[in-house]
């Protein structure tokens, strides 16, 4: 039997927005093509969701 | 002194706060725990009186007995990008890694001992209790009859995951949703479910805490809109927190032992705040980013003071 609480999941969005940043592991953050911080760009951070609420839910269980 | 922070390289939320101590000269490592081993080495010898140990990147090395803080952002399983990943190797790597971490004098975000117990949500809303918030009436059954009398007693309710966590085999979310009291509850025997009174809200809260500052934010909400993360709608504003919130906040974030916590509520029409989760790891970024509160700098700031003496 399917427990109760399955009966209500949908199948996730995967999100279409590609991430136009790469790790710099010598800064240790992540960076833009041009090498500002990936974070001096709010359109890049609302565009991806990484910072989102649910952005850990794929991996984690604290959103 | 040097600050440890334990995440997956995509995570940008980390950069805001990386990039805050960087600003601020503050040494730190960064790393994910799924790199160990591999692109992680560690070693640790206990003789004498002490043990004496380190931890190096491909980039970095830092000795245990010089971090300050540790960070538990979003770290990645211990050994599961090995080139022979298995449960043992998980397992061995990670007793190794945090045994040895949670050795030191470092101050921690949060301690792991306290993390796991924070996860629990059937413990939260314990905690929430005594701590003075409201909490919804909330039922946790495998009783098909228990649930059915719920539902007849609330009428108006909500199921949700116990875990916090969504089915991963295929990819699924699974939102907080409201459901009918006339729902067929047969299939509660099949697993454990949280079912909770619905609180028809007019805004939801999120109050991030670090370390005893409160930073609390609302988003206007439609009352029958049920998880506000799963929908596109209004932008979260700074809101100011109750002193019987407050109150209640210290006293949660001191019985868990946490110095980071994100706690959602429902606010209802006559102004309750109704206690619905504290996460321990709860993201910050899209607080800060529509409401310019400035929690990653004081994260960083509380990893950039001084060790435990």
């Amino acid at each position: 039997m399917r427990p109760f609480a399955l009966s209500y999941a949908r199948p996730a969005v995967k999100s279409a927005a590609a991430t136009p940043y790469t790790y710099d592991a010598t800064r240790q953050l992540n960076v833009l093509p041009d090498g500002r911080p990936a974070t001096s760009s709010r359109a890049v951070l609302l565009a991806t969701g990484t910072t989102a609420s649910t952005a850990g839910s794929k991996t984690h269980f604290d959103d | 002194m040097t600050v440890l922070v334990l995440t997956c390289e995509e995570d940008l939320t980390a950069d805001m706060v990386v990039a805050t101590l960087n600003d601020r000269g503050v040494p730190l490592v960064r790393l994910d725990p799924a790199d160990l081993p591999g692109r992680i080495d560690l070693s640790a010898d206990y003789g004498g009186n002490g043990f004496h140990g380190y931890l190096k990147t491909d980039e970095r090395m830092v000795s245990l007995g010089s971090l300050r803080s540790v960070w538990v952002r979003r770290p990645g399983t211990p050994g599961t990008r090995a080139a022979e990943p298995s449960a043992w190797l998980t397992l061995e790597s990670e007793q190794a890694l945090y045994g040895m971490l949670t050795a030191t004098q470092a101050r921690w975000m949060n301690h792991p001992a306290a993390a796991g117990q924070a996860r629990y949500k059937p413990w939260q809303l314990h905690i929430a209790q005594q701590s003075g918030f409201t909490v919804p009436a909330t039922l946790i059954t495998s009783f098909p009859s228990v649930a059915r009398q719920f539902a007849a007693t609330h009428q108006d309710l909500v199921v949700k995951s116990v875990s916090g966590r969504h089915p991963g085999d295929p990819p699924m979310v699974l939102p907080t949703t409201r459901i009918s009291p006339d729902a067929d509850f047969s299939a509660v025997a099949a697993g454990p479910t949280l079912f909770q009174q619905h609180i028809r809200k007019q805004a939801d809260i999120r109050l991030t805490c670090v370390d005893g500052q409160l930073f609390a934010a609302r988003k206007e909400a439609d009352p029958d809109e049920v998880d506000s993360r799963f929908t596109e709608n209004a932008a979260w504003k700074p809101a100011d927190v109750p002193d019987l919130i407050r109150r209640s906040v210290t006293a949660y974030m001191t019985t868990a032992q946490l110095a980071y916590g994100a706690f959602d509520f429902a606010e209802d029409r006559n102004g309750t705040w109704w206690f619905l989760e504290c996460n321990q790891g709860g993201q910050f970024g899209f607080i800060q980013l529509d409401t310019d509160q400035p929690i990653a700098q004081a994260i960083a700031t509380w990893l950039a003071a001084d060790p435990l003496t």
